[in-house]
């Protein structure tokens, strides 16, 4: 239909608007409903409305207003116009119009939410568009409100070039109208608003960084947002769902195992469940590396509760996973240098750590030698085996590429380009072997700050390092000096363990410790053999002092206690009684280990195996017995007149009784009171020969020559005086004696005692025989030396000794005589020091020599005989 | 007291039938007395040789049997003395100590015989008698 047929229309229709019967209204209401409820929006569908009742109607013109954004004015909006008259300048004034509320018919429906009706414009006193109205001829006004709830969303006008008197059913219809139109902006609105969400919710799935995706209980995809879809490779594919985890590549943790499908979240949420942070390793064509999502899902539920399908967020959390697969790494590098692995293991480990931080990444450690000169080889698991050969061995200095560079320099040395780069200027051969290009290498220290080596990394992009590169050499650089520093630190421990070792193994020591809180003990390997223990026994204190001699196990536990009970120190000489009966000499020394508050911790200490020792020191004192033993067999044989002219005497006297007694018998006149005599004599002579016998027996005997007793030495000289009064007759010397009667006693043993006075009688004799008979004298003499000790002094007019050491007629095989061994004096001063004496010799101030010794009173004797 | 019997007994005889005993052990010095005595000759004994010495002089002795190793004065130096002090007494020496020097020396300074203790019975009597010019014993 043209404008113009509308227009004829409705003008041909003009006189019948008064009459317009309920049906037509109801028409009429019933098709604005239908064209309004058609309408996409506000305007078009009052524009529907004021056309419609215009031509209903037959009034001329019909324009709409609406409030503006911050409600406070009416502007012009739609419009209608239906008649011949030239309304378009009464258009052009309203819409360059705006009404406050209550201004205006516009105005005064939007203030009073009712509507207007006014008989003639021109005479209204609040219609500031009177002028134009009356221009165009418009009489009649009828304004309408159009309310949502209590709100004017818009007012309608209807203007009329008749006057006309208020007809109230025709306003009842144009609200009635209105009224559909206020539902429909309603419901238009309510479509709208979901539009819009839609379009939010749409704009986030687009843009957020979390896959979402959702599913019907089918397992159909109802969402697959963007991100699902870099996530998994592909946009949603409809399949059953037992071919998601294949198609979308999901594996478990292991990356190898393809995630079952029934535990896939999505599933799981399809089924109803609430699924938390389930992790699921992704790897497909567009992510060969693959990457970590972390996955939440939920059930879907309609109002009822009814089970419609599943949605799921996944993040990617490969970041988060790689941190901490680094740090898992880097944990495991220090954990292979806790447990002391080989350096060349924890290198390559922690270099393969680092190159999988980076594409493209490859590393190296080279340590510098112990000389500070040269590098050597550390590890390089990813670098020609070539370039790492003919590298290790290489010098450091100003110019020696990346690492000699940088270990010279103690500093970080970047190498952009090898190839230009002066410092590879030796190493240009080198580095086209390795097909690198770029190579930054950083020194490592020690705590301390020594240089221990350094760590490099090559990329074929010639450049520098990035932050992220710049970081790993940080930590590289720190673990690898912790292993390196570590390994130093160990191989000085071991030298010195070896040391020690070493030590204790020659010197049969054994060390231990003895943790009495937990009655446990340690004990080195060397102590385990010294006490016969088996190398996997465990060992407690008691199990120790178990192998103690039974005669001293007591004393020593009892050191033991006192050791632990005053924290102080133990210190033992004592027997071991090993296994299959085998006895050992130890000497054990303890101390005690305090914690910080004092409580005792454990007692430390060593045992020293000393049988070999103890074993010699028998073997000495044998020997010296033996010795002496020699000693007085050889006196015996030196003293030979002594002992046949003593034996001899009593002898003669028994064989001359003897015969006597024969003779007189033969001749038949014995003497009665005769016979008896001398059969008594001959009984006193043969004891004086036995005594004789006795005294040489004592002193040849072996066994009991180191018993001692409580002696007065001026008794053992007059007894030794006796025995070789005939080797002295012989000689035709004197022997005198001065003795001091408050001797103290001595303890010794008399055979000994007896020994030292005989060789020091006999080497008397020989330095006298020379002379001539009258000079031949032997002085013998002894005193109390404050009452704590006894002096005997063997003095001559001989020769003399050597005038510039005296002292040396002690040493071993020192004789001026020729038929000596030299063992006497020798002897004889062992036997002084035996008995905690001293023996000395010098020249006497005239002439001759003095030998003289003193022993030590015998206990409790020295204040009696002092008194 | 049996001592002084023998004494007494050898007393009665003339001083040319008495042996003179010098040893300083009286033990030794007893038993030869008996058995001399035995043999039925008288004896005087010496424990001291400087006794003997003294005795020597104004005594017609004609034999001592001597002792070598005494403590005051070796026989040796009293048979050397003996030579100047009484020639005509004879000299029979016992020893203790088989020594030839000692033996050379003795018989070089007039022993008659040198014995060496213990000695046997016979011998030592015959060796007596026969300085005194007895029949020997059979």
């Amino acid at each position: 239909m043209s404008e113009r047929e509308i227009i004829e229309k409705k003008s041909g229709e003009h006189r019948e608007t008064a009459n317009t019967s309920h049906e037509e209204q109801i028409n009429l209401l019933q098709s604005i409903t239908m064209e309004v409820a058609a309408a996409s929006d506000l305007s078009s569908a009052l524009e529907i409305v004021l056309r419609r009742v215009c031509e209903k109607t037959g009034w001329e013109l019909g324009q709409a207003w609406v409030p503006n954004r911050d409600k406070t004015l009416l502007v012009c909006g739609p419009v209608w116009f239906c008649g011949e008259a030239d309304l378009k300048h009464f258009r052009a004034v309203s819409e360059k119009s705006h009404f406050q509320p209550g201004v205006g018919l516009p105005g005064r429906v939007w203030k009073s939410k009712q509507p207007v009706w006014i008989e003639d414009v021109g005479d209204d006193p609040n219609f500031p568009r009177t002028k134009a109205a009356k221009a165009v001829g418009l009489k009649t006004a009828v304004g309408i409100p159009i309310l949502t709830g209590d709100e004017v969303i818009a007012v309608i006008e209807f203007f009329l070039c008749q006057s006309r008197s208020e007809n109230e059913r025709l306003v009842n219809v144009i609200a009635s109208v209105a009224a559909q139109l206020d539902l429909a902006i309603e419901r238009r609105t309510a479509a709208e608003e979901l539009s819009r969400t839609n379009d939010i919710l749409r704009s986030v799935l687009s843009n957020m960084g979390d896959a979402v995706i959702v599913a019907d209980k089918e397992g159909k995809f109802l969402v697959f947002n963007p991100m699902a879809e870099r996530m998994f490779g592909t946009d949603a594919l409809q399949m059953p769902s037992n071919e998601w985890s294949h198609r979308y590549g999901l594996y478990l943790p292991d990356k190898a195992s393809l995630f079952p499908h029934d535990q896939l979240p999505l599933t799981r949420s399809i089924r109803g469940e609430e699924v938390n942070d389930v992790e699921i390793f992704v790897r497909h064509e567009k992510a060969p590396k693959g990457l970590w999502t972390r996955v939440n899902g939920r059930p879907l539920r309609d109002l009822n509760g009814e089970l419609l399908g599943g949605v799921i967020v996944c993040r990617d959390i490969t970041p988060i996973k790689e941190e901490e697969f680094f740090r898992a790494g880097q944990s495991r590098v220090l954990e292979m240098i806790a447990s002391d692995a080989p350096l060349a293991d924890v290198l390559t480990s922690l270099v393969l750590l680092m190159e999988g931080q980076a594409e493209g990444l490859r590393c190296s450690i080279l340590l510098l030698n112990r000389d500070g000169k040269h590098v050597r080889h550390g590890a390089a698991p990813n670098l020609p085996e070539v370039y790492v050969k003919a590298v290790d061995g290489a010098p450091i200095g100003p110019r020696n590429g990346s690492c000699g560079t940088a270990m010279y320099t103690r500093k970080p040395v970047v190498v952009t380009d090898v190839m230009t780069d002066p410092l590879w200027a030796d190493y240009r051969d080198l580095a086209r072997i390795s097909g690198l290009n770029a190579c930054w290498s950083t020194p490592i220290l020690s705590p301390q700050g020594e240089v221990l080596g350094s760590f490099a990394m090559y990329r074929e992009e010639k450049r520098g390092p990035r932050p992220e590169e710049a970081r790993l050499t940080e930590i590289a650089t720190h673990i690898a000096g912790i292993a390196i520093d570590r390994l130093r630190q160990q191989e000085t421990l071991r030298e010195r363990d070896a040391r020690i070792s070493f030590a204790a193994e020659s010197a049969d020591l054994a060390f231990w410790v003895i943790y009495p809180e937990q009655n446990t003990a340690w004990m080195s390997d060397k102590g385990r053999v010294i006490y016969g223990f088996d190398s996997k026994l465990p060992l407690t204190r008691e199990l120790l002092v178990s192998r103690v001699h039974p005669d001293e196990r007591a004393a020593v536990r009892a050191a033991f206690d006192r050791a632990c009970a005053s924290h102080g120190i133990f210190e033992s000489e004592h027997r071991l009684v090993l296994p299959y009966g085998k006895t050992r000499w130890v000497i054990v020394r303890g101390r005690c280990l305090e914690d910080e508050h004092g409580s005792l911790l454990e007692l430390i200490g060593v045992t020293i195996d000393v049988s070999a020792q103890k074993e010699s020191d028998l073997q000495l004192q044998i020997q010296r017995e033996e010795l002496a033993h020699l000693n007085r067999v050889a006196l015996m044989g030196e003293m030979t007149a002594s002992v046949a002219h003593e034996l001899n005497q009593p002898l003669t006297a028994i064989a001359n009784n003897a015969s006597a007694a024969r003779r007189f018998l033969e001749r038949g006149n014995v003497d009665p009171l005769l016979l008896p005599q001398l059969l008594q004599d001959m009984v006193a002579d043969s004891h004086r020969a036995g005594e004789v016998i006795r005294g040489i027996r004592a002193l040849v005997r072996k066994d009991k020559s180191v018993v001692r007793s409580v002696l007065n030495l001026n008794a053992v000289i007059a007894d030794t005086l006796r025995l070789v009064s005939s080797d002295v007759l012989l000689c035709e010397s004197v022997v005198t004696t001065e003795m001091d009667h408050n001797l103290p006693q001595v303890e010794a043993a008399p055979v000994q005692i007896q020994q030292v006075l005989l060789n020091l009688i006999m080497n008397s004799l020989d330095a006298v025989e020379a002379l001539p008979p009258a000079e031949r004298r032997i002085i013998i003499s002894t005193r109390s030396l404050n009452g704590e000790s006894a002096e005997v002094s063997v003095r001559d007019f001989g020769t003399g000794l050597p005038k510039d050491r005296p002292d040396k007629v002690f040493d071993h095989f020192f004789s001026t005589k020729q038929t000596g061994m030299g063992m006497g004096l020798t002897i004889v001063r062992s036997i002084i020091e035996t008995h905690g004496g001293k023996i000395s010799a010098e020249n006497a101030p005239d002439r001759g020599a003095r030998f003289f010794f003193h022993l030590p009173a015998a206990r409790g004797d020295s204040k009696s005989q002092a008194a | 007291m049996g001592d002084r019997a023998i004494c007494m007994t050898s007393s009665e005889k003339s001083d040319a039938e008495i042996v003179c005993l010098v040893d300083d052990d009286l033990s030794v010095l007893k038993s030869i007395e008996r058995l001399l005595a035995s043999d039925g000759l008288s004896v005087r004994r010496f424990n001291k040789p400087k006794e003997f010495l003294t005795y020597v002089q104004a005594h017609a002795v004609p034999l001592v049997v001597l002792d070598i190793w005494m403590e005051e004065m070796s026989g040796l130096e009293v048979l050397a003395q003996l030579g100047a002090l009484s020639p005509s007494t004879r000299a029979i020496i016992i020893t203790g100590r088989e020594d030839p020097t000692v033996k050379l020396t003795a018989i070089q300074s007039g022993a008659v015989a040198f014995f060496t203790k213990p000695f046997d019975d016979h011998q030592f009597l015959n060796a007596v008698r026969g300085a005194l010019a007895l029949h020997p014993i059979e």
